[in-house]
């Protein structure tokens, strides 16, 4: 047993002791009961289970929690698909899935809707021109995986709250 | 207007089970309704605006929906603490199965109770025939198949089963003695469609499966092949028949006149996992009090699956039989076909009762859904065609399917049967002859799976059909445009196309297409070590599976709000927001609320079924029709591809009903017209737009004022519908207040004002045939796909340049959820062509090492994301219903791309998948 703190959404966790095998997605699903961070192979392989992890220096990452140990996130702050509405509002990404019928069977959505959020933050920081857009998103959501969609929609979605603020994602 | 737990919809199951299914969380506090109901109670609905589904809000916020969200803590009046069962399989089918290593486990890894074959029997479970077959291997028995069960273990803490869980995945802990090869066991069904149409498309077959019945030979060979043969002693006059024709069919092939071109080909499948991301899972307990089994579930059959548990456990012993049960039905993340009929949920229900009082939840690794997932079936096929050369109109096909349907039958005879009539795809062919056989292998057992067997037959003649358009030589479209079925022309069982056939104009489509016309400008251009080539498939997808069900209730509230049940389910088609479209079309406003996999409150039907709706007589049907109450089946499993057209019928034509004599009555009195006018009877003419009811020359009369006076008249504010379709829906007329109403339904209960629902008699009722159990498919859509690939010759990769689809679906509800399964179907198709693969035996899933990484499916980098155009056909009238297309959009995207490679290699590649290794092998 290890001890943990972490903070989630905001909201510190810990320290409380856990099992040094148990991965975070169980820690998240089992424990806190958060299951909108979902399980799909538990092999790294879909990503339906990443979560945002935001780093002191204000840049964020995503990260599988299939295959880390829980306690490899302590002391780290991480966001999920529970934590981008505040006060009940959708993020304009969140919007944008809604609208575009990104998604069907919405298993994939959490880790898109993350990895999505963590690219538009990116590109705050590093404004990129509009003809990289779609190679840049294709890069960024490729390692995703979802059976329903074929993916289109996921793309325009993100690709469509770059495009309604240009000044803010583009150079 | 919000039903509550208690008026479940209950009926005595197997044993006399009192058995309960309702949607997940329906009378469970508001806090959790809000995260259940879509859009909930006072959540933004995106679907009213146009933008976006029902369920979207939920969907991006991270709320529990699916099945594997809940945890007893979630569930109000259940224990807090979730115990856990770790189902064990059998990794090998060739050896005598001798037991499980639990002393090999570390002491904090045990199980606190094991469940194995030895159990059941003391428990006296019984076993649903749908699913026969052991559930757990017996100890000193070889396993039947790959992945069958041995044991449930439980575990009344998370660490234990995790531990365990890891130990059983990595080591080998599942024990096995003397070797004895696999289990040999008689193959699932064998059919053989024979066709022969007579001189002029209008004269009668002379021989057709629909005049003459379906036929399986009466004998096998000792490897327990069926023989086709016809047999001096052959079983029956009407195998021998039949089969006469089919042999004379192909002698002519096998010996052609020199006007007639044949070509034949072997083409093999192979097994893929539909791969929806959420594993199976359920969430169960045995409350020993109230002796009540409560469930979660995840599936496509909810009625199905309650049923078989019930069924399970009817004649079980004390302690091990429930009183009740009582089944909730969550979201499913994915299904694709592989979570109807599962066997999942009788070991959820296992694990409950062999741990009474805690409640155990059950769930797959992706490891265990590889080893014990339905599958797609495998097929081997050979082909025969024969086309005039002078005319390029086929005129014999004959083919012989084998596929391999795994440990357990589950729905091998149906697949090796759609298969099979589904073989001559979108063409007019007047001699036909198929053989199908179904067969029990040591693989992990095949089932429903999109395409259902199409997928793989009209692969084969999608590739064929192409070769020898070549051969001919004919241009590939205008051969298909030739020989294209047309409406009122006859499939392979002998009938018509009950809706539109669209073939000739889908094939036009294509042929006008950019990536068609351009293709040898693109063939020419290619640059220096990359090989271009184009190709095209068009297919044809029934829908419906020939007994669907469908319940529906439409509510509407004094001020306009309107609220939908449904017994389909929402494994991510989208039919919520169906739903609610196809009843606004009606009621003139988009449903407040919409719940779907509910089967509980559709009580005041008072519906009684009985015999088995696939194989009744028609001497049985018109007895059982003699009971007001009585339908041919109840609820049904809910697929994708009849999501529109059956998921919404029951709710549709409830709607209708609500308008006819609730919204109506009412605008004529709010308008002031009285009954004698002949205005009152333009109910067909007025037309709702932004929320109010429009009639030329009258004021727009808003929804809320017109469902305020239908309230304040008594007039009709809610119906409840039920209807059935075995390639026709069944017709029934009721006396409404107002007048005799006909419509597609066999059940109606109307709800006055702000009253309860009354059942109506119907007056009349037409059920379909018992005979058109004899029609292959009635209902079908049609899809076309043009696909140009990019070959480096040094490597093989394969790149995917442009596609386009072209297809119809009647009456699209949701267009935005048609062309999100359009696209996801193309993506699945690309998968299955080029990425996909499960061998079949020991290297095979099976084996409990598989999992993503050795099992690749499509990315969105192997995709044409912003090159791939889709095209839906605006319906072929007006009054066109909803078709099912989820299917048939996967279909042509294959046998296209293996036409694409051989246009651009010239290779034509006969198995799945084409991998990059192998082009790059065929290229050299």
């Amino acid at each position: 047993m290890t001890s943990l703190s972490l903070t989630i959404n905001g909201r510190a966790y810990g320290p409380m002791d856990v099992r040094d095998e148990l991965t975070m997605n169980d820690f998240l699903r089992e424990h806190l009961g958060l299951t909108g961070t979902k399980f799909g192979c538990g092999a790294a392989q879909c990503l339906s289970c990443a979560v945002i992890v935001d780093r002191p220096d204000g840049t964020s990452h995503t990260n599988p929690t299939c295959v880390v140990a829980a306690i490899d996130f302590d002391g780290l702050s991480i966001r999920t698909v529970e934590g981008h509405a505040k006060d009940g509002a959708l993020t304009a990404l969140q919007t944008a899935f809604v609208e575009h019928f990104a998604f069907q069977c919405g298993y994939c959505t959490a880790g898109f809707l993350n990895e999505a959020q963590v690219l538009l933050e990116r590109l705050e920081r590093q404004k990129v021109a509009r003809g990289d857009l779609e190679e840049i998103i294709g890069q960024a959501l490729d390692g995703h995986l979802c059976r329903c969609t074929g993916y289109v929609k996921y793309h325009q979605a993100v690709r469509d709250v770059i495009l309604a603020d240009p000044g803010r994602y583009l150079v | 207007m919000r039903p509550t737990r208690r008026e479940f919809m209950t009926w005595v199951g197997a044993g006399g089970i009192t058995l309960g299914l309702s949607r997940l969380a329906l009378a469970e506090p508001v806090a959790f309704l809000a995260r259940e109901t879509l859009p909930g109670p006072e959540g933004w609905n995106p679907a009213a605006g146009g933008k976006g589904r029902i369920d979207g809000v939920a969907k991006v916020t991270g709320s529990k929906l699916y099945a594997s969200d809940f945890r007893a803590a979630d569930m109000p009046g259940w224990p807090d603490a979730t115990a856990h069962g770790l189902l064990v399989r059998a990794p090998d089918a060739t050896h005598l199965f001798t037991g499980i290593d639990l002393a090999a486990l570390d002491m904090n890894a045990r199980p606190d109770v094991v469940v194995t074959a030895a159990e059941l029997q003391r428990a006296g479970t019984r076993v649903p025939a749908f699913y026969a077959g052991d559930l757990f291997c017996p100890v000193g028995q070889t396993p039947l198949y790959l992945g069958q069960p041995v044991a449930l273990l439980l575990f009344e803490g998370f660490d234990a089963f995790d531990r365990a869980r890891l130990a059983f995945r990595d080591r080998r802990l599942v024990t096995f003695g003397a070797e004895t090869g696999p289990v040999k066991a008689p193959n699932y069904g064998a059919w053989r469609f024979t066709r022969v149409a007579g001189a002029t498309p209008e004269a009668p077959d002379i021989y057709a499966p629909i005049q003459e019945g379906w036929i399986s030979p009466g004998y096998t060979d000792s490897g327990g092949r069926p023989i086709w043969k016809v047999l001096p002693t052959a079983a029956g006059p009407a195998y021998a028949k039949g089969a006469t024709h089919g042999e004379e069919i192909r002698a002519g092939l096998k010996d052609p006149d020199p006007g007639m071109l044949v070509l034949e080909r072997a083409f093999e499948t192979q097994s893929v996992d539909p791969m929806f991301l959420e594993p199976e899972c359920g969430l169960a307990w045995y409350d020993t009090g109230r002796e009540t089994l409560e469930m979660v579930l995840g599936v496509q059959s909810p009625y199905e699956a309650a049923d078989a548990v019930a069924y399970l456990l009817g004649e079980a012993r004390a302690p091990w039989r429930p009183a009740h049960i009582d089944a909730q039905f969550a979201y499913i993340g994915g299904g694709f076909g592989g979570r109807d009929h599962t066997p999942f949920p009788l070991y959820t229900a296992l694990a409950a009762m062999f741990l009474p009082g805690r409640p155990v939840r059950l769930a797959h690794d992706r490891f265990q859904q590889f080893q014990g997932g339905i599958k797609r079936h495998a097929f081997r096929m050979r082909t025969q065609i024969g086309v005039e050369r002078k005319t390029g109109r086929i005129a014999a096909f004959a083919a012989d399917h084998v596929l391999d349907g795994g440990g357990l039958a589950n729905y091998s005879p149906s697949v090796a049967v759609v298969g099979a009539t589904g073989a001559i795809g979108i063409y007019d062919i007047p001699k036909v002859d198929v053989t199908t056989v179904a067969e029990h292998s040591r693989g992990v057992t095949a089932g429903s799976m999109r395409g259902y067997g199409t997928l793989q037959t009209m692969t084969a003649l999608e590739v064929l059909v192409d070769e020898i358009a070549a051969a001919l030589p004919m241009d590939p479209i205008a051969f298909r445009r030739r020989n294209a079925l047309k409406t009122g022309g006859r499939t392979m069982t002998g009938n018509p196309y009950s809706d539109t056939v669209r073939a000739p104009e889908i094939l036009d489509r294509l042929e006008r297409h950019p990536v068609w016309r351009d293709r040898g400008v693109q063939k020419a251009q290619a640059p220096a070590g990359i090989l271009v080539g184009t190709g095209v498939a068009c297919v044809t997808k029934d829908y419906g599976a020939g007994a669907d069900c469908s319940l529906g209730t439409v509510e509407i509230g004094p001020d306009g709000r309107i609220a939908i049940h449904a017994d389909a389910v929402e494994m991510g088609n989208g039919i919520g927001t169906a739903l609610a479209n196809r009843v606004a079309l009606h009621v003139g406003g988009i449903a407040d609320r919409v719940t779907v996999a509910q089967v509980d409150v559709f009580g005041p039907l008072e519906l009684v079924t009985s015999g088995d709706s696939y194989s009744i007589t028609q001497a049985q049907q018109d007895e059982a029709a003699r009971d007001p109450r009585w339908v041919p089946g109840i609820s049904s499993a809910t697929s994708a591809s009849i999501g529109a057209h059956v998921g919404t019928q029951a709710a549709a034509q409830a709607a209708q009903i609500v308008y006819r004599f609730g919204l109506w009555p009412a605008a004529l009195d709010l308008w002031g017209i009285g009954p004698a006018d002949p205005r009152a009877m333009l109910w067909e003419e007025a037309f709702w737009q932004d929320g109010h009811l429009i009639l030329a020359g009258l004021d727009p009369l808003a929804l809320p004022a017109i469902a305020a006076r239908a309230h304040a008249l008594g007039g009709v504010t809610g119906a409840m519908a039920h209807a059935f379709s075995r390639w026709s829906w069944s017709r029934a007329t009721f006396n409404l207040p107002g007048g005799p109403w006909s419509a597609d339904i066999d059940a109606l209960a109307i709800r006055r004002g702000a009253g309860g629902f009354v059942r109506l008699e119907r007056s009349a009722v037409d059920f379909p045939p018992a005979d058109y159990n004899r029609i292959g498919a009635a209902f079908s859509s049609m899809c076309g796909t043009l696909v140009r690939v990019e070959i480096a010759r040094a490597t093989g990769a394969l790149r995917i340049a442009a596609a386009y689809s072209v297809f119809e679906c009647g009456q699209a509800l949701v267009p935005e959820v048609v062309l999100g399964q359009a696209q996801g179907g193309f993506a699945m198709g690309v998968g299955q062509t080029l990425l996909e693969n499960l061998p079949a035996f020991e290297d095979g899933p099976g084996n409990g090492q598989w999992n993503l990484g050795d099992y690749l499916i499509a990315r969105g980098s192997d995709l044409p994301l912003h090159a791939l155009e889709i095209e839906i056909l605006p319906p072929a009238s007006p009054r066109e219903g909803p078709k099912g297309m989820a299917e048939v959009v996967m279909i042509p995207v294959v046998p296209a791309l293996l036409n694409a490679i051989a246009d651009a290699t010239g290779h034509r590649f006969q198995a799945l998948p084409v991998t990059q290794a192998m082009l790059k092998g065929a290229l050299q």
